[in-house]
């Protein structure tokens, strides 16, 4: 094989590898973000199409529709048992979510605001 | 030829046969007292069972399950009580402890004959396994939770008053703990979805 194919062949897989980081940075897993969810019983309070104790999914992601600090502030209110209002008018700690691994709670809150 | 139904023939009868040499109470008591030998063996054996040890010791459970458990609240906690293997998943009173070790066994069966000898196994076999579990529980009332907690010892000053309300509510309605507590103490299974999803 010749240096020549082999420099091509280099670059070529060094940019598949990037290319591939790049989406997983971007990319939701759905499938985590559901089982993390439900390992913490944030469905026991939360759908994602209907209002229980809890706002919908789909209702937070439309309040937050093009808000640039929206990831950081859901963040903010799974991890640090921010004051949350209930339907019925009393307020207590939000549940804070039992998980300190910073990727998967992104990717939840990116789930979150991408429904 | 001597074959074996004879021999048994033979032993059968020496044990009808009245004993001359020793009075019926000096066979009563060493029968009593042979009795709690190995009554106790057996009752030592089977407590030994019971350990987190014991239940660990497989690597499908230590790779798994364990794991899993020592990061949720009944492994540690800050009062330092700790909810271990059995205290869950066998009952305390007899006739209950030995249909569950029956069946454990079974599962034991399970593993050495490679139905569950890889991680891989055991999580496809996850659901069914927490379904038995679920099943179990859900029939008990959730006995082996309630040696532990009870409605009646939550106390609306320290449970948060949602928290509190709900429990108010299940006790009324005759709902058990495992109806809305599934996966406290390990990874929920792939398959499994939470009614309200
Ligand atoms: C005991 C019920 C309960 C549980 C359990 C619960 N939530 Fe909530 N959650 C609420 C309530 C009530 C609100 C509304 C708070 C408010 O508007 O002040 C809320 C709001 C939210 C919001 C929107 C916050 C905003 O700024 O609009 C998100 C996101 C959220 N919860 C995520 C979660 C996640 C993730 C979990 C699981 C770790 C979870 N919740 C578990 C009751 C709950
Ligand atoms: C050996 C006693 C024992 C048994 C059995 C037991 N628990 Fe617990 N449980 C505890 C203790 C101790 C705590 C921690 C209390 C604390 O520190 O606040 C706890 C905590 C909990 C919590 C709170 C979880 C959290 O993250 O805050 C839930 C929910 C719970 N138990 C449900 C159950 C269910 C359901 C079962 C039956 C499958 C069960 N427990 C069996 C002793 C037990
Ligand atoms: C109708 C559903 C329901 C039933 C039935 C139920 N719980 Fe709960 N429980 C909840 C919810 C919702 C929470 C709060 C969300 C969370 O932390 O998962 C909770 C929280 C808890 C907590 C934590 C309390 C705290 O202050 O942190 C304990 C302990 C607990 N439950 C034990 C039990 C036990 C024991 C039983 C059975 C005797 C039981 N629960 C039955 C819904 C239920
Ligand atoms: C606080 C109660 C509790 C303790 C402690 C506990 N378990 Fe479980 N276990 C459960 C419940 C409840 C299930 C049913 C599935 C679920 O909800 O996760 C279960 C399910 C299982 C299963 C079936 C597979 C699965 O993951 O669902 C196995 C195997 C198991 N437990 C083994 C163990 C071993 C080994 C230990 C000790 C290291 C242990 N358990 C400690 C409550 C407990």
């Amino acid at each position: 094989m010749s240096a020549h194919r082999n420099r091509l062949f280099a670059a070529l897989s060094i940019s598949i590898a990037a290319a591939g980081l790049s989406a997983g940075a971007y990319a939701v897993d759905e499938e985590a973000a559901r089982a993390l969810a439900r390992q913490n019983g944030c469905f026991k309070c939360h759908s994602v199409e209907k209002t229980l104790d809890g706002p919908a999914y789909k209702s937070v992601a439309a309040k937050y529709r093009g808000k640039a600090d929206a990831e950081a502030r859901l963040i903010t209110h799974i991890t640090t048992g921010e004051k949350a209002k209930f339907p019925d008018g009393h307020v207590e700690e939000h549940k804070i979510i039992k998980t300190k691994d910073m990727n998967e709670i992104k990717n939840l809150v990116s789930w979150i605001l991408s429904l | 030829m001597n074959n074996p139904p004879k021999r048994l023939g033979h032993a059968w009868q020496v044990l009808r046969r009245p004993s001359a040499k020793y009075s019926l109470l000096s066979l009563l008591v060493i029968g009593f007292f042979s009795g709690i030998f190995f009554w106790g063996g057996f009752h030592t054996a089977l407590e030994a069972t019971n350990t987190l040890e014991f239940c660990t010791a497989c690597h499908e459970m230590r790779d798994t399950v364990f794991q899993e458990y020592k990061q949720t609240i009944h492994y540690s906690n800050r009062t330092g009580v700790r909810a271990i293997c059995s205290d869950c998943h066998v009952p305390k009173d007899w006739t209950h402890k030995m249909i569950r070790k029956a069946r454990a066994s079974l599962e034991v069966w399970g593993k050495i004959t490679g139905a569950i000898d890889t991680k891989e196994k055991f999580e496809a076999k996850r659901m069914t396994l927490a379904t038995h579990e679920w099943e179990r529980m859900k029939a008990s009332d959730s006995r082996e939770c309630r040696n532990c907690h009870s409605y009646d010892g939550m106390s609306g000053e320290f449970q948060k008053q949602t928290v509190f309300v709900k429990h108010q509510k299940a006790d009324a309605e005759g709902q058990t703990c495992i109806d809305c507590h599934k996966g406290i103490a390990h990874k929920l299974p792939r398959e499994y979805r939470d009614s309200n999803e």
